[in-house]
């Protein structure tokens, strides 16, 4: 474990940061700009990992596993989530024959 | 320990009446529970006074679960436990639908009101003031009359948002409270709250109560209102609530911010008077019987409130006893009111005239609520009303000339009314119009009993009162002098 | 402190007495039998009034002038105490022995009067009630026990007007005297306040006692006793609060002739006669006084003269004696005005009952137009009116000579112009009350198919007892130039503290009389020559008359002024609130409060498109937006 962490720190921690915003970024971007709702779905979980392995790397920084605990779980919440999501990418499809989130305009009122 | 008995009895009933299938079985039960009900309170008369019932409820807020009453409490619950009897049986003999939920829904009304009264502090005081809301907005829009939608909704919108102002203002107050914050009217009435503060205060605090009573220029919800609640509503509405609004005002505005009072105390003064005349001149007119005395409660009521805000001895007794009269006097005004609409089918002044020869019993009762209602000496309502103008004039003698008018108008209307109804010959259609039935006199010749009694020996009610009303006067005394010039 | 006379605590029964009749005839309604509410009212006022004379006998054998009985304490808190007492004295034992007295024979009347009418319980339970409260209104020990008594006989007052309710016309007679007299009332209630917080007490004996130290003319004083005459001025039908009395004789001729001429009406007069020592301090008001009696005494006889309904002839000259009496007031001869007011009530009372009988007889017809001859066969009633009318014209030796001849010297020793006015105003109630005897009972029937016959004796023995009263009431006074000793006035001293005036010479006061006897003689005369000789009959409402008799036959369309002044603008007022404040100004702007949320509402909602990359992207801005509101902040 101890030398998961000191590996873990070799790198400076800007550069997990800076990793770290890009991938949100280009998740996020994607979660704003993509009309495909896997791809919305995809970039989800990239904006989910980013999170993840910016605890991760403050966690081992810090010295306390609880940042690491908390990676699991979100893994485990990412999980759960892709799980319904995708099957409302199945139901959606089935109905109105497209994954096209522009077409889902009900939500509103 | 008696008063939580007289809060849950109510209650406890209206619970128990919910599975009940037969209507008759129902209005006895709430009709004996109301009963029950009165004598206990009546017993507090005896005892007065009686130690306060208090447990801790919400220790991290401060709030116990405090329940107490003084002279001013004690007139209030007598009226409520007094009316709720008459209330009960004005559904005797009468085909409802839901008699269950109906008579329900009332004792938890009647529940709440008398939280309300016996409440100790302000958070108590809220909860209660609001669930006094809840039951009877379903009466109203369940059994109201032409129009009930949109108009209790208007009715429940105006009240809740008044209240959502005293709301914010309990929670200023307790914020301001020493120490561990508490939302204790004792507390609140010890924290020598800055005038300027006070002087916007007021107005967060008092429109909910103006708006209950209602006080001139927010009363439109009122006659809508009135005119199509269903009778036992509008008893509730016109005979406790308004009384609410008075006694929330007395609790809150003078011992907490007497400054404040005093302030803007001929504004209100004035704006009732404004009220006073404005009603009755409008009853004038109007061609719904219930309508009318929706207008002549307002202009009685808002003659009430100028009282309270002269707040001198005299003015005072004179209120609390005209709370007593005038719940009295309207609940048997809308009784009649409601024999008239059997009888006849209609409320529109117009259509109606002669039943006098048809039945002439019902006319001589209906002339004395009439009566007591245009404060006739020997009715109650003389003797709360002398004493009011009186008090009035201790402040100026124009406001007593004008709260005066109500006297000479209300007498206009009111016998236009009555001769609009009973007077003249009758008209084609009445031919199967009877008298009165038996439960029609048991209600109406104890309420018009009342209404001698107090009018002729008025002193008890006054003894009763007289420790508060001592102490309630000299609230404004010592901040008669700090106070910055009126905008006016 | 004042010994307690024996058997002065009898004095509650003499209101009680009625108040029970009025219990038994109203509740009972029902189950009595023809006559016997009739009988039993009439009995408990008859008991009354023998109550009312062992008082007075009673008070006279102790020697003492006042005594006051207290039933219990009606309303005491912090410095008011009011309690529910009646004062026993010389002025309240004789209103007593009036209203109890003519009241009997009034009841006794109306046994026979009412005979054939279907509500005669509820009638007679009505006028018990209406002596109960004229009792309490008198024996009052306290301005407030008085105005118990003062508002109870406006509602009995607004009852019997309407007593045929299906009339409109009658009700609406009824409610215009009832509001006309709350408007009063109010002034009075108002009165009683600025008592109250000016003398700590609205007792007579103790405000009368403190009275004294105030200066005459203090305005407070001024202040009170104006706001008292308000009162009064509505209960005795004043300028400009008359015109309610004449549309009163809507109710049944008995009614007209307790409430409305004997008891009720002169409640004002007993009220200021009774605050006399406060009025003495008030020169303005009393100044006042006499310009509205005056005024009143004239107008309303100038509107009689042109009068056909016999009923309504004697209502405005009741308005114009009335008036007399507010001049007595005004001059300070209160124990004038009360004597008057003693007259009045037997000869008055007398004119309506026998117009009563009259009306009786002509089968409910009351146009003096139709009337005539009956001389011939109402004997009795004729000869009982002619002494009514004999003696409210001011001939001695009646009654009403007595009592006028009184005021008209008080006035000229006050002024001669007001001498010739008020002498002016009793030639003319002369001339209209001649005229009514000539048309009634002179010349010939001129109504076809009636058959008058004189009525039964139950409505001829109160006449007879009334005719003879009014004959020799006056001599109650006999003043000083006949050797008499003023008697009636020198009983009311201890209770009115008259103003004290010089005496007038006894030629002069010869010379007065002489003189206004002649003028009552040519007017007489004329009235005899206008509508017995020329047997002239007034003229059908519909023809055209010269200017002056068209504004007098229209009452000077005093009604019409009301009713374009105050009754339209009020209406118009009330719509106006209605239509306008309420349901354009107030109700609306509640409602717009409302409605303007559900406006924002629906502004915002257009936000809210479903999109759901727009949700993302607004979410995600939001975001940003925070965070740099949190950097920058």
């Amino acid at each position: 474990m101890n030398e998961i962490t000191s590996a873990i720190q070799l790198i400076p921690l800007e550069h997990y940061i800076v990793l770290s915003v890009t991938l949100f970024s280009i998740g996020m971007m994607g979660v704003l700009f993509r009309r495909n709702i896997i791809a919305i779905l995809m970039c989800l979980e990239l904006m989910f990992n980013s999170a993840n392995l910016l605890l991760a790397a403050f966690s081992a920084y810090h010295s306390d596993p609880s940042g690491q605990v908390f990676v699991f779980f979100i893994m485990i919440v990412a999980a759960a989530e892709v799980a319904v999501g995708l099957s409302i990418v199945v139901m959606m499809k089935r109905n109105v024959e497209s994954v096209d989130i522009n077409l889902l305009n009900r939500l509103k009122w | 320990m008696i008063l939580l008995v007289i809060l849950l009895i109510p209650f406890i009933t209206g619970l128990l009446l919910l599975p009940v299938r037969n209507a008759a079985t129902v209005k006895q039960l709430a009709l004996a529970s109301s009963l029950v009900n009165f004598l206990a309170t009546l017993s507090l008369v005896f005892t007065f006074p009686v130690s306060g019932y208090s447990v801790s409820w919400i220790n991290s807020l401060g709030v116990n679960f405090a329940l107490g009453y003084d002279g001013i409490s004690l007139i209030m619950l007598l009226l409520t436990s007094l009316l709720f009897p008459f209330i009960f049986m004005a559904g005797l003999k009468r085909e409802q639908e839901n008699t269950n939920y109906l008579y329900a829904l009332i004792l938890f009304t009647q529940s709440a009101l008398i939280g309300v009264f016996l409440a100790q502090n302000a958070f108590l005081f809220y909860i209660f003031w609001e669930l006094t809301l809840i039951p009877l907005y379903f009466i109203l829009l369940l059994w109201g009359g032409d129009g009930r939608r949109n108009v209790t909704f208007k009715f429940f919108i105006y009240t809740l948002t008044g209240s959502l102002f005293l709301l914010f203002g309990i929670i200023y107050l307790y914020s301001l409270t020493p120490g561990v914050h508490t939302t204790d009217f004792s507390a609140f009435s010890q924290l020598n709250i800055p005038v300027n503060t006070q002087v916007w205060l007021f107005w967060v605090l008092f429109i909910a109560f103006a708006i209950k009573m209602p006080v001139f220029p927010f009363h439109t919800w009122q006659p809508s209102t009135y005119t199509m609640a269903p009778t036992q509503g509008v008893m509730i509405l016109a005979g406790v609530m308004t009384k609410m609004g008075i006694y929330g005002a007395l609790r809150f505005l003078f011992p907490i911010i007497p400054a404040g009072v005093l302030y803007w105390q001929n504004t209100v003064i004035i704006l009732s008077l404004i009220g006073v005349v404005y009603a009755s001149v409008i009853a004038f007119r109007q061609t719904n019987l219930k309508t009318l005395i929706a207008f002549s409660s307002m202009a009685h009521i808002s003659l009430m409130v100028a009282a309270m805000f002269v707040l001198n001895y005299y003015a005072l007794q004179g209120l609390l006893f005209q709370v007593l009269s005038h719940g009295v006097t309207i609940i048997a005004l809308f009784y009649i009111v409601m024999l008239i609409e059997e009888k006849t089918g209609t409320l529109e002044l117009p259509q109606m005239g002669g039943i006098k020869l048809l039945a002439p019993n019902m006319a001589i009762l209906f002339l004395l609520v009439v009566l007591g209602s245009i404060a006739l000496p020997l009715t109650a309502g003389f003797v709360g009303e002398f004493l009011i103008i009186t008090g009035l004039f201790q402040q100026s003698i124009w406001f007593a000339a004008i709260g005066g008018i109500t006297m000479v108008l209300g007498a206009i209307y009111m016998l236009y009314a009555y001769q609009r109804v009973m007077l003249g010959d009758k008209k084609v259609g009445f031919g199967n119009i009877t008298d009165l039935k038996p439960v029609d006199y048991i209600v109406l010749i104890p309420l018009i009993t009342i209404i001698l009694v107090l009018g002729i020996y008025p002193q008890p009610v006054f003894n009763l009162v007289e420790a508060s009303v001592n102490t309630m006067q000299n609230l404004l005394v010592p901040v008669a002098d700090v106070l910055p010039a009126l905008p006016l | 402190m004042v010994e307690q006379i024996p058997n002065i605590n009898l004095a509650w029964l003499v209101p009680a007495f009625p108040l029970l009749g009025f219990l038994v005839t109203g509740l009972a309604n029902k189950r009595l039998k023809h006559n016997q509410a009739g009988i039993i009212a009439s009995a408990m006022v008859l008991l009354s009034f023998l109550v009312s004379l062992v008082l007075f006998f009673v008070l006279r054998a102790s020697g003492q002038n006042e005594a006051t009985v207290t039933l219990f304490n009606w309303i005491s808190i912090g410095g008011m105490n009011i309690p529910f007492a009646f004062l026993i004295d010389h002025l309240s034992l004789t209103m007593m022995l009036i209203i109890t007295g003519v009241g009997a024979l009034i009841h006794i009347y109306s046994i026979g009067y009412m005979h054939d009418d279907g509500r005669v319980n509820s009638f007679f339970a009505q006028m018990n009630l209406f002596t109960f409260s004229m009792l309490l209104l008198v024996m009052g020990a306290n301005y407030l026990v008085l105005f118990i008594g003062w508002e109870g006989v406006g509602l009995c007052s607004y009852l019997l007007i309407g007593f045929w309710f299906k009339n409109p016309a009658y009700n609406y007679a009824a409610r215009k005297a009832f509001v006309m007299n709350r408007i009063g009332d109010l002034g009075f209630i108002l009165g009683i306040i600025v008592l109250f917080f000016t003398f700590k007490t609205v007792t007579f004996s103790e405000i009368f006692s403190q009275a004294a130290g105030f200066q005459a003319g203090a305005p407070v004083i001024t202040l009170i006793t104006l706001l008292l005459l308000v009162g009064a001025v509505g209960k005795s039908a004043q300028i400009p609060l008359f015109t309610w009395l004449p549309d009163a004789m809507a109710g049944p001729t008995p009614v007209s002739a307790l409430i409305h001429a004997a008891t009720m009406v002169t409640a004002g007069i007993y009220m200021i006669a009774r605050s006399s020592i406060l009025y003495n301090l008030a020169p303005f008001t009393l100044n006042i006084i006499i310009v509205i009696g005056l005024a009143t005494a004239i107008i309303a006889a100038l509107i009689g003269l042109k009068q056909n309904d016999i009923k309504k002839v004697l209502a405005y000259s009741t308005v114009s004696q009335l008036g007399y009496m507010f001049l007595a007031l005004g001059l300070g001869a209160y124990s004038a005005g009360v004597f008057h007011v003693t007259t009045h009530a037997f000869f008055k009372a007398l004119l309506f009952l026998g117009a009563g009988s009259v009306i009786h007889a002509m089968g409910g017809e009351q146009d003096i137009r139709k009337m005539g001859g009956l001389r011939k066969k109402m004997p009795l009633t004729y000869f009982t009116f002619l002494a009514a009318t004999l003696a409210i014209s001011g001939i001695p030796p009646f009654s009403g000579f007595f009592s006028k001849d009184l005021i008209l010297s008080k006035a000229f020793e006050h002024s001669i112009i007001l001498y010739i006015l008020a002498l002016g105003g009793a030639l003319i109630t002369c001339f209209y009350m001649f005229r009514l005897l000539y048309l009634v009972f002179f010349g010939e029937q001129r109504l076809a198919g009636a058959h008058p016959h004189e009525s039964p004796k139950v409505m001829t023995i109160p006449l007879i007892i009334l005719s003879v009263l009014s004959v020799f009431g006056g001599f109650l006074n006999i003043p000083s130039l006949f050797n008499g000793d003023s008697k009636f006035i020198t009983f009311l001293q201890t209770a009115v503290v008259s103003k004290a005036s010089e005496e007038l010479s006894h030629s002069t006061e010869i010379g007065l009389i002489l003189g206004s006897l002649l003028l009552l003689g040519l007017v007489i005369f004329f009235a005899y020559r206008t509508f017995v000789s020329k047997s002239i009959i007034p003229a059908k409402d519909e023809e055209p008359m010269p200017f002056f008799s068209k504004l007098i036959s229209n009452k000077f369309y005093i009604d019409e002024m009301y009713t374009a002044v105050f009754e339209k603008p009020f209406g118009f007022l009330s719509d106006f609130f209605y239509n306008k404040v309420e349901n354009t100004v107030l109700d609306p702007a509640v409602d717009e409060i409302g409605v303007t949320t559900a406006r924002v509402g629906a502004l915002l909602r257009k936000l809210q498109q479903g999109n759901m990359s727009f949700y993302l992207f607004a979410m995600v801005a939001g975001i940003l937006l925070f965070i740099i509101f949190i950097l920058i902040v």
